[in-house]
């Protein structure tokens, strides 16, 4: 591709005094005109500046340079910003290459300046090393289809339905159960207004309905998911209802007419439904749906159904194949039934509930048609205790906190002082009260002036009373310090909001990852708070994490105005640092192979038996984990090719290899860890030579045995932290496979442990990375430079013969 | 099943239920278990015990219609309902059992022991409506006003009564009709299973021969014989016929199909008015039972 004589630029950035304040600048650049095919170097005060990157623009025509090196900070603060200025001067973005000569050498070495300057010298080296061997990678781009894919139709769903819907796009609703409205069009009255849930969000649901450009559908399930970006392509399934969606008035003849019911799951199970009917009145669609389980076949339904004809009892499940250019997850989450807790009695217990279950009693249109009474005797309790926490914030099953369940706890306090007034006493046993966003902590002040008794502390037992099936609730009065026992009529157990059953099944479909909690993970935890580790798929609600409504509607429409920034263009652009496979060296021709295809963790791979494999670009991620794996080194990383990273090793480790750390840090974290420790100004020994990959999974063997065949004195991979940290799902595993291996080789060949290490920083662990670099550079120090050539020596011929491979190349 | 709504209960009689199985054979939620009790050596046959899951449970009330026995019965919220009646879905048996009072005498007090499960009550009473007890005070007493109760609801209408009492003043119809027979040849040597639970006395007897016969003129086609019988094909039952209240049910069809044949069903079908019944469940029919009827 690249015939032409690399035509080097080396510009060196002052950054005021950050840089020029420690390195010899001026040393630098006369150091830098004496590297290979380097032309021009020059030096700015700041070259990030207009005037700087007008210099390199200028540069750029008057050598004719085909390659930029700036030397400066970070490539995660000012790589974009280069690109850009060397794509204005016609050369091609990707013929740039950046020099961390701030953050890892001037701001970590301050007062070692000759030392500072020396490894400044040597990052860049390295980095002219690399540019010369880079190449021009277009970006590419992809088809748009714009239309939406809403997994899930709770209130975050139906807000990114219309909000999509009312931009323009047309969109799928999927929704498992037989209606739109999820958890909020169960609940009675909402907090901290006090209006009514389903009088809300019913009116969302039917704009969802009349929607011209919202598809909804419900009852079905999700199959599979194939494709990319801008490009998926996704199957569903459709259950049979026995109704004829399209001929069903709703009139609810056919309900009247059963004679079959069966606890109704809407309601918690607290009242019954028919074996045909809608789950609720409001249900969107009204559209009647037989049980099959329960439904006796009498066929009164269908007599009852008469000329409109809708109920077919031969229906069968309908395949529906949709193609949408970006997927929206709201699935939501389900709540946690202590049935396995015995400290709560619930399910032993006729009079212990969830919270869930009391909307269902407190709400006018519930089965007790807004009667709280009690299972053991339908009678109103003069009595209720709610208790917080179950579940939750408990390290034995649930960590978080469920966020919500302190203001449910108290809006329905409310609701029953207000009912009731002083025929009932109402306690609340909580932890903390936790009563942030806006009006919360106003609503915490009516409950407390309605007279409702709030005790902090958890709850040890709660027992029943044979006789009257009253609670004695036994816990400890942290206030006071003492333990105390209160009887009540009624408990209601604030129980967790936990990830909805079907989160396994969505995230194995989609292959976006989940979070220790279960919850679904978002791409960055503050900057893209919406979007998962896949592009084009989103998140919007409860599904990532416990979130009450107005956060599930901003989220929601946080979520569609993502989508839309997809949606709205024609094409989509991808990043070409990506995979790619030589299918002449790809040993998958000839024999069984598919590791590629075992290792990406986005299942971007495809390999057909006795053909090469191959990468779907828009799936790729370019995390190079495949690349790393290859036995036949067939896979390219574009950007982060062998060749370029072997030079780089070769290039820090042409003087004095036996006082250096080599070092490969993946960008997102360790290398992130380490700008941190430079940033805050963490000094530690300049003894580390890095080289930057996107993800610890890129690490191939051989860059750690060419290292050591290069004399290093230590080689460190530095990679994000396990289980979830890796920005590309699963690479620091691969990574630890790899190097577990690898680190038992090493031992047998006599290698000192310590030389080869395997470390995890997280970007926000600047100081842990100064600590290993001081605990690195001591122990480089004790073994000696003697020791570590020896060692070398004994080492040298089995490295080459496992590296016969690549010095062919 | 205990909700806050609503409360469901259904409660079998154990000293009514037989054990026979028909509440088991036609419940749609496989709810209902009868199992064969243990026998004890040396002793005689027990009958099945009935279990009922309350979780698989859903309150139909099929079971309590089709009960010859009465034993089933279901409450919600303390009232006696049974849902499939209520909304015609399910036909009722007719328990066709009349008494002539005219031709009531005294001597029909009798006619109370002739009941092998105790349903018929006879009370005497004075002119001025004192109940009179023991047989020897109505002896020779004039005047006196006979009532006959029956317990209509619990009663199989084995007719026995009127087999006994030809002359007197209870008629009754059977409820299922049918045929049994026992295949001797395979009865195993000195069983009589079958005998010890049959709860009509006289329909199945003990000869020289050492072997159990059967008399169909008492016979209710309830099938509990069937259900201890050790021997598979040593006895065979066939319901041809169930009398029941006019319904369009395909509820009703399934159960007849369950409990008589497909053929019965069928036939039942096509003489009734549930030809588009008929038309939507064709489907469910192997095209050998169409020829067939």
């Amino acid at each position: 591709m690249m015939s032409e004589e690399p035509r080097v630029g080396v510009f060196v950035c002052h950054c005021g005094l950050n840089i020029a304040g420690v390195i010899d600048v001026k040393e630098l650049i006369e150091y830098a005109r004496t590297l290979p095919n380097v032309l021009v170097a020059m030096d700015n005060r700041y070259t990030c500046a207009d005037p700087g990157q007008e210099e390199i623009r200028k540069a750029i025509k008057e050598h004719d340079l085909n390659r930029v090196v700036v030397a400066a900070c970070s490539p995660r603060m000012h790589e974009p910003t280069f690109r850009r200025t060397v794509a204005d001067a016609g050369l091609n973005p990707y013929l740039f290459e950046m020099a961390n000569i701030r953050e890892f050498a001037s701001w970590c070495h301050p007062s070692t300046p000759k030392e500072a300057t020396d490894k400044a010298k040597e990052i860049v080296k390295m980095a002219v090393a690399k540019a010369k061997l880079l190449q021009r990678l277009e970006t590419m781009e992809v088809p748009v289809t714009n239309k939406a894919l809403i997994i899930g139709g709770g209130i975050a769903g139906i807000s990114s339905a219309l909000d999509l819907a009312d931009m323009g796009f047309k969109v799928y609703l999927l929704e498992k159960s037989e209606s739109i409205g999820g958890h909020m069009a169960a609940l009675d009255k909402t907090f901290p207004t006090l209006d009514c849930s389903i009088c809300i969000e019913g009116p969302k649901m039917v704009d969802v309905s009349r929607h011209p450009n919202i598809e909804i559908l419900s009852y079905a399930d999700l199959v599979s998911v194939k494709g990319f970006v801008g490009n998926f392509k996704v199957k569903i399934r459709g259950n049979p209802r026995y109704v004829i969606a399209a001929d069903c008035t709703g009139c609810g003849e056919c309900r009247d007419a059963c004679p079959i019911e069966f606890p109704n799951e809407w309601d918690e199970n607290l009242g019954v439904r028919k074996a045909i009917s809608v789950p609720f009145d409001q249900a969107v669609p009204l559209v009647y749906t037989i049980n099959r389980d329960y439904c006796i076949e009498c066929f009164k339904c269908v007599d009852a159904c008469g000329a409109r004809q809708a109920i077919n009892f031969e229906q069968e499940p309908e395949d529906i194949e949709l193609e949408v250019g970006t997927i929206l997850v709201s699935t939501g989450f389900d709540i946690y039934k202590p049935t396995d807790d015995s400290r709560y009695g619930y399910s032993r217990f006729d009079n212990v509930i969830t919270a869930m279950e009391f909307e269902r009693l407190i709400l006018a249109a519930g089965p007790t048609g807004g009667k709280v009474v009690r299972a053991s005797d339908g009678e109103k309790p003069h009595s209720v205790a709610f208790i917080q926490c179950v579940g939750s914030r408990d390290v034995n099953k649930y960590e978080y906190c469920s966020g919500f369940c302190c203001m449910y706890a108290l809006k329905n306090a409310v609701l029953l002082k207000e009912k009731y007034r002083d025929d009932v006493e109402v306690y609340i046993f909580y932890m903390d009260m936790r009563t942030h966003f806006k009006g919360y902590e106003e609503f915490y002040r009516r409950a407390r002036e309605l007279g409702v008794n709030f005790i902090r502390g958890r709850i040890s037992q709660i027992n029943e009373d044979p006789k009257t099936k009253n609670l004695l609730i036994r816990a400890e009065d942290m206030m006071l310090g003492d333990p105390l026992e209160l009887e009540a009529e009624l408990v209601v157990l604030s129980t967790a909001a936990i990830p909805s059953k079907g989160a396994d099944e969505v995230s194995r479909i989609l292959s976006i990852t989940r979070g220790a909690d279960g919850f679904f993970m978002e791409s960055h935890p503050k900057l893209k708070p919406l979007d998962t580790s896949v592009d084009g798929i989103f998140l919007a609600g409860a599904c990532q994490g416990p979130k009450d409504i107005p956060y599930s509607v901003s989220q929601g429409s946080g979520a569609a105005a993502r989508a839309a920034t997809i949606l709205s263009q024609p094409t989509w652009k991808i990043e070409p640092i990506i995979a790619d496979i030589d299918s002449s060296k790809c040993r998958n021709v000839n024999a069984k192979c598919g590791i590629c295809v075992k290792k990406c963790p986005y299942g971007a791979i495809k390999a057909l038996e006795n053909k090469a494999a191959s990468v779907t670009a828009a799936m790729c991620h370019g995390c190079g984990t495949c690349v790393a794996e290859c036995p036949t080194d067939a896979i390219t990383q574009m950007h982060f090719t062998d060749a370029q990273i072997l030079a780089q090793v070769r290039a820090a480790l042409e003087e004095n290899p036996e006082g250096k750390i080599l070092g490969f840090l993946c960008n997102w974290c360790s290398y992130a860890g380490a700008d941190l420790a430079g940033t805050s100004r963490f000094e530690y020994p300049p003894t580390m030579r890095a080289i930057r990959v996107m993800c610890s999974g890129r690490v191939d063997r051989d860059f750690v045995l060419e290292a050591f065949r290069q004399g290093a004195g230590m080689v460190l991979v530095g990679a994000c932290h396990l289980p979830y940290d890796c920005h590309y799902i699963s690479g620091n595993y691969k990574m630890k496979d790899r190097m577990d291996a690898l680190a038992r080789i090493f031992e047998k060949l006599g290698l000192s442990p310590e030389r080869f290490r395997v470390e995890y920083v997280s970007a926000a662990e600047g100081v842990k990375f100064a600590a290993i670099m001081r605990e690195m550079t001591e122990q480089l120090e004790a073994l000696g430079p003697e020791k570590i050539k020896a060692e070398n020596e004994k080492l040298r011929p089995t490295l080459d013969k496992m590296l016969s491979r690549k010095r062919k190349k | 099943m205990v909700l806050h709504a609503k409360r469901y209960s259904l409660t079998l009689d154990k000293n009514k239920c037989t054990g026979c199985g028909i509440c088991m054979e036609i419940c749609p939620r496989e709810a209902i278990e009868v199992t064969k009790t243990p026998k004890i050596e040396g002793e005689a046959a027990k009958p099945p015990t009935v279990a009922i899951s309350e979780e698989k449970c859903t309150y139909c009330g099929m079971c309590e219609t089709l009960c010859a026995f009465g034993a089933l019965s279901i409450k919600i919220n303390g009232e006696h309902i049974i849902p499939v009646v209520n909304s015609e879905s399910f036909p009722q048996l007719i328990r066709e059992i009349t008494v002539d009072e005219t031709k009531c005498g005294v001597e029909c007090a009798e006619i109370e022991d002739a009941c092998p499960l105790d349903l018929i009550k006879v009370s005497v009473h004075t002119p001025d409506g004192k109940e009179i007890t023991g047989a020897n005070s109505r002896l020779n007493k004039e005047n006196l006003e006979v009532t006959v109760n029956i317990d209509k609801d619990s009663c199989p209408c084995c007719q026995l009564c009127e087999t006994k009492f030809p002359d007197s003043a209870i008629r009754v119809e059977k409820i299922f009709h049918g045929n049994l027979r026992i295949n001797r040849e395979k009865c195993p040597e000195d069983c009589h299973d079958c005998l010890d639970v049959c709860p009509i006395p006289g329909v199945l007897y003990l000869l020289d021969d050492g072997k159990v016969h059967v008399n169909e003129l008492n016979c209710i086609y309830c099938g509990v014989c069937r259900i201890v019988c050790p021997e598979e094909g040593a006895l065979e039952l066939n319901r041809t016929r169930i009398r029941h209240t006019e319904v369009r049910s395909g509820a009703w069809n399934k159960a007849l199909e369950k409990l008589a044949s497909t053929k019965a069903m069928t036939k039942e079908l096509k003489t009734k008015s549930g030809k588009r019944l008929y038309e939507s469940m064709k489907s469910r029919f192997p095209p050998e039972v169409e020829n067939d009827v």
